[in-house]
């Protein structure tokens, strides 16, 4: 593998950073503030791409920027494992950057410019984080991600958004510490921190239990962002961000930097060899089978679309690391080729579940039987992608998952491949439902979803013998107070309402009252005796759409924050989304919303399609074969 | 010119007495002598540097006396680039204060003793003579923090004149006693003639232990900084942020060089329990300083408290008896000095902007000072150890350098610090960006306006109520938000010299270990 000083990996950084400061300088022109963030996008993007035909001939670019700390370089090199990142990063900002102008000018968000700003300076530091040439400058772009990302998880300025964004910081963080334990331990025992493809090689000499500590260490602290289990939660709560935050960063640039970072770690650090020689991989391949598992079963429980999609973001990012913790030369093809595939299909579900807050402001599944007829095309890719996600052929998650299977019985261990089509089995069941009832159902016919619905264990039984359920009495208390005059602090959600005051923002987000409700809507609200969600939920959007389509942020922003705050399907829960009064009204091919939002949609189905078709022409299979080519010594 | 290395501290004394003897004729005297005194201690102070990174170490002879009878001044990378510090954060001071903190000829006057005091502390090679520079230090902080104005300020500032006092007794004992055991007071001769005592005869033990601790009260380390929050909270602003940079600064350079050039690691060879019991104590101070920080809800306090935990960090690298460790140890002491200054000045500014000194206060304010808002939040960032700023180079060597001592509590100590930092940043950051300023409802007001409108929302003025020089004609100049031109290119300066400094602490590093190799081989 050749080496060649260039400056186009530092560029590559470096434009997105200057995009930062034309993005806030011309905050009084959105257009104009727009057109850079898709000129500095574009531009990323033509960089890297013009990386990739050196790349596959083997040649590296590097970009050398001297000593940071004595002993370590910060150099950036345009390697073949940084480069399925980078591609994968900078292709697709630019085509979340036009779905998140028709996304925020279609929910009119304030602090626009922060957003773009924000945006920027966290994709630059997904590229520095790719093409970092060793431990010590991953971790130096690794926490300006972090930075960089928080303004966007808090975007929202509400309670929600500022906890999740409190928890987002102190999780990640939290990663890091562990990363720069693990990093300093590689350096004292080794003295060097650069990635070696097949790894350093004191490793596989110097004192197991040191080597151990930090491979844990570093596994560990890149596992935060890589949402293993247990240091998962930052993520379902991170979903309060916007929807192309959630997609791009959280399903895309942050959590499978955190991948990457463990894909360096197997690869270029320790190596698959020592990694297999220190008997760490398979309690990292079993970590991983856990987290596919349990992670796709809370998602069947979700009913809020973005927290379903969360949870699903979890347990395919374990498809990744399950992939790196088999060490098998098949497996680990079929680990790194997850990155892009996943990407790809998960992209477009969130793009699909942000159309459908944008023009219908419909966050929950239980809301969403026929909109396949309000919005055709978007629920068509949902359809794709989901088929794609459960692993199906034709769709690009399928062609992971063979080499997956293949990789997990070379290794020795069927469970895996097991555990594999059981999670393809779960995929179905949580995406299933969705594309079915959007296309074949009418909210009036809607299926009932008894996962969704019930509490664990099923529903309550009296002490009597009686049925009751949670709801069942507070639906009393309700029905006694609306009996009076105002409904008082009964039940543990209730709040003293009172819609001439403005809105206290200490109140229990649950409940979150807007300011054009009165009490009675309220009480129709919260009443719980319907056997189907939608009784149970009874949409005034018809009511509400007037004033939604006026609505200002502050309701949009109030109304993203609650639809995250249930965990429990007998939650009150606002509701402006559903369908209005006479169901969905059919629109046309491209009449559903705006080809801001449907251009990137079915990019990226196309995409993920494409990628399906022809892995290796789209580029991203050629790069993960000469990876493990380069750290295996085996071509697969 | 050799003499500039003694000319660093008559210069500033000399032109401390200007504004006193003038001041009754001219009021801007003071003002005029530190802007010329601070001038040419730059000047002084790039001179000396310059002959180090060139010739290297050079030491002087006050008066022409040979040491070990004469007063020794020594000039190595350390003091070169420490010396460096001191000018730059003077002149930024000096800067801000012109308008910002009090204007009196009597501030100048002990500003420029400060800065002499500090000076001296740095460059000299005798320690009866760090005992006077001290002293004068301390003297002129007293009289600094006093200059407040307030109940409280009086309160502290005696508060720091008692506790300070005791501490360098303390420290003057600790002379006392190594000077009945050796007989000269010269560090570089104290070192050998310390061998031949012997390093376990008690009176070296508790010469030993007189001085640490008489140096751990000036430099603040837990239980001992008692009289840190209050002395940074109640001074002006111009006053803490010079304070906050220098003057613990220079308690743990003296720690620094009595632990390695008078007492060597030799010593600690001898007797490990010694820095060993230093090395827990700047632990414990880490973990305490940044509870207490998070509890605090007054912003000036929780940068003390902050402090407290730094330099716990500091002390800890210096006291992991190796190269790497003490590296980290010195690296963080620059670094955070450049940080903290421009952290209180921050903190000034948007107090002054939100009408208010907690944390509450600060709720949206960085829409009506964005670019005080970043700066204030990239030094945080920093100080928490985000690459690649400053606060990141000395934290990596403190944690390499307590892995390669085998002191896992320090590492362990040293990593979770960032998290610990985290805690208390963190709020004041998502409070200045993501809640919304309680008295403007849906529209902030923006500054210019705000002077138009001023008589509607007192909590909005824009000529910041707090810092009471400020004038409406300076509503003018400051562009209506209350913000002046020295307040933000200070704080702006600082957040990216603390960037800068992280980029290219190899080569501060570089400037380090000339000196580090003499004492560790």
């Amino acid at each position: 593998m050749t080496e060649i000083d260039s400056l186009r990996p530092l560029a590559a950084v470096l434009l997105p950073a200057l995009g930062i400061l034309t993005i806030v300088a011309s905050h009084r022109r959105p257009n104009v503030r727009e057109g850079f963030t898709i000129l500095t996008a574009l531009g990323t993007f033509g960089l890297v791409a013009s990386l990739v035909p050196a790349t596959l001939a083997g040649t590296t670019h590097v970009s050398r920027l001297g000593t940071f700390v004595p002993g370590i370089d910060l150099t950036l090199s345009a390697d073949p494992l940084g480069m399925i990142f980078a591609l994968l990063a900078s292709a697709l900002w630019l085509v979340t950057s036009f779905y998140s102008i028709g996304y925020m000018r279609g929910l009119d968000e304030h602090s626009q410019t922060r957003y773009f700003a924000a945006f920027a300076g966290s994709v630059g530091a997904a590229l520095g984080v790719a093409f970092a040439s060793n431990l010590v400058a991953l971790y130096v772009f690794y926490e300006l991600l972090t930075v960089a990302t928080y303004p966007l998880v808090a975007h929202d300025e509400s309670d929600t958004a500022r906890k999740a964004g409190r928890k987002y910081l102190t999780y990640t963080f939290g990663g890091g510490v562990a990363v720069l334990a693990g990093t300093v331990l590689v350096f004292w025992t080794t003295g060097t921190v650069a990635f070696t493809p097949g790894g350093i090689a004191e490793l596989a000499t110097a004192d197991p239990v040191v080597a151990r500590a930090a491979f844990a260490l570093l596994a560990g602290g890149f596992g935060v962002k890589a949402a293993l289990i247990p240091v998962h939660s930052w993520l379902p709560d991170a979903m309060v961000a916007p929807t192309p935050v959630s997609g791009l960063l959280h399903a895309v640039a942050v959590v499978k930097s955190g991948v990457f970072g463990v894909a360096r770690v197997v690869l270029d650090v320790f190596g698959p060899e020592t990694v297999g020689d220190l008997g760490v991989g398979l309690p990292l391949a079993a970590i991983a089978a856990v987290t596919i598992v349990v992670a796709s079963i809370i998602a069947l429980r979700q009913d809020n679309l973005k927290r379903r999609l969360a949870y699903s973001t979890i347990s395919q990012l374990s498809y990744i690391v399950l992939g790196l913790g088999l060490l098998s030369p098949a497996a680990l093809v079929g680990g790194l080729l997850h990155i892009p595939a996943h990407a790809f299909m998960k992209l477009t579900l969130f793009f699909c579940a942000g159309a459908i807050h944008v023009e219908t402001h419909t966050d929950d599944i239980s809301d969403m039987a026929g909109i396949g007829k309000r919005m055709p095309v978007t629920m068509a890719a949902f359809a794709v992608a989901s088929v794609g996600m459960a692993g199906l052929p034709l769709v690009a998650g399928f062609v992971s998952k063979w080499y997956l299977l293949i990789g997990s019985l070379d290794a020795g261990n069927a469970i895996f491949a097991g555990v594999l089509l059981v999670s393809g089995l779960l995929n179905v069941g949580y995406f299933w439902p969705i594309v079915y009832q959007a296309f074949f159902q009418t909210p009036e016919d809607a299926d009932s979803k008894p996962l969704v619905e019930f509490p664990i264990g099923g529903a309550r039984v009296r002490t009597d013998g009686g049925e009751r359920s949670e709801s069942g009495e507070q639906s009393e208390d309700v029905e006694r107070d609306a009996s009076g005059s105002e409904p008082e602090t009964a039940g543990s959600e209730e709040v003293p309402i009172n819609a001439a005051e403005p809105v206290d923002s200490e109140v229990d987000p649950d409940v979150e009252p807007s300011e054009s409700e009165g009490d009675i809507e309220v009480d129709a609200r919260v009443e719980e005796d319907g056997e189907y969600a939608v009784d149970r939920h009874p949409s005034d959007h018809l009511g509400d759409e007037a004033t939604d389509d006026g609505t200002d942020s502050h309701d949009a922003d109030s109304h993203e924050g609650t639809s995250l705050a249930e965990a429990d399907t007998d939650d009150h829960h606002e509701h402006h989304g559903g369908p209005p009064a006479a169901g969905w009204e059919r629109r046309g091919f491209g009449e559903e919303s705006t080809w801001f939002m449907l251009g990137p949609i079915t990019v990226a189905a196309a995409g993920a399609v494409a990628l399906g078709l022809l892995p290796r022409g789209m580029v991203f299979l050629a790069l993960v074969q000469r990876v493990v080519a380069e750290a295996t010594g085996v071509v697969f | 010119m050799t003499d500039a290395i003694a000319l660093l501290v008559v210069v500033p004394i000399v032109l401390a007495l200007v504004p006193i003897a003038l001041g009754r004729l001219w009021d801007g005297a003071g003002w005029v002598a530190a802007a010329l005194a601070a001038l040419a201690h730059l000047g002084l102070s790039v001179t000396v540097a310059a002959k180090v990174f060139s010739t290297g170490r050079f030491t002087y002879a006050v008066g022409d006396y040979t040491p070990p009878f004469g007063i020794e001044l020594v000039t190595d990378g350390i003091s070169a680039t420490l010396v460096v510090l001191v000018s730059v954060v003077t002149v930024a001071v000096v800067l801000y204060a012109r308008r910002t903190g009090p204007d009196s000829n009597s501030f100048y006057s002990e500003l420029l003793l400060l800065t002499a005091g500090i000076s001296g502390v740095f460059v000299t090679g005798d320690v009866f003579n760090l005992y006077v520079f001290i002293e004068i230090t301390g003297l002129a902080t007293y009289a600094l923090v006093a200059t407040g104005r307030s109940p409280a300020a009086a309160l502290a500032s005696l508060k720091y004149l008692l506790v300070g006092t005791i501490g360098a007794s303390l420290y003057l004992l600790g002379v006392g006693y190594l000077y009945i055991a050796t007989g000269t007071l010269n560090m570089a001769d104290l070192s050998t003639q310390l061998q031949a005592v012997g390093y376990d005869s008690p009176l070296v033990l508790t010469g030993f232990a007189l001085l640490v601790v008489g140096l751990a009260v000036k430099s603040a380390l837990y239980p001992l900084h008692t009289w840190q929050p209050g002395a940074y909270a109640e001074s002006p602003d111009s006053v803490t942020a010079y304070i906050s940079a220098l003057v613990s600064t220079a308690a743990a350079y003296a720690l620094f060089r009595l632990v390695y050039a008078v007492f060597t690691p030799a010593f600690d060879a001898a007797v490990p329990f010694a820095l060993d019991a230093l090395v827990l104590l700047a632990s414990v101070s880490v973990v305490v300083g940044s509870v207490l920080a998070v509890l605090q809800s007054d912003l000036k306090r929780m940068l003390a408290y902050s402090s407290v935990a730094q330099f716990g960090l500091v002390i800890a690298g210096f006291s992991v008896a190796n190269a790497t460790a003490v590296t980290g140890g010195l690296v963080h002491l620059v670094g955070h000095a450049v940080m903290k200054a421009g952290l209180f000045v921050g903190v000034g500014v948007l107090a002054g902007v939100a009408g208010g000194r907690t944390v509450d206060d600060l709720a949206g304010v960085a829409d009506r000072a964005p670019v005080v808002s970043a700066a204030f939040a990239i030094l945080a960032f920093a100080l928490v150890g985000v690459p690649p700023a400053v606060g990141f180079a000395g934290k990596w060597h403190i944690v390499l350098g307590a892995v390669e001592g085998g002191r896992w509590g320090v590492a362990a100590v040293a990593v979770v610090s960032t998290l610990l930092t985290l805690a208390y940043f963190a709020r004041v950051v998502e409070r200045m960006y993501f809640q919304d300023a309680p008295a403007a409802t849906t529209d902030t007001v923006s500054g210019p306006d705000a002077t138009a409108t001023a008589d509607t929302d007192s909590a909005l003025t824009p000529d910041g109520g707090e810092s009471g020089s400020e004038s409406t004609d300076d509503a003018k100049t400051t562009g209506g938000s209350g913000i002046t031109i020295e307040a933000r290119t200070v704080v702006v300066a600082a957040a990216v010299g603390a960037v800068v400094l992280g980029l290219f602490a190899s080569d501060l590093i570089a400037v380090f270990e000339p000196v580090l190799e003499v004492y560790f081989q």
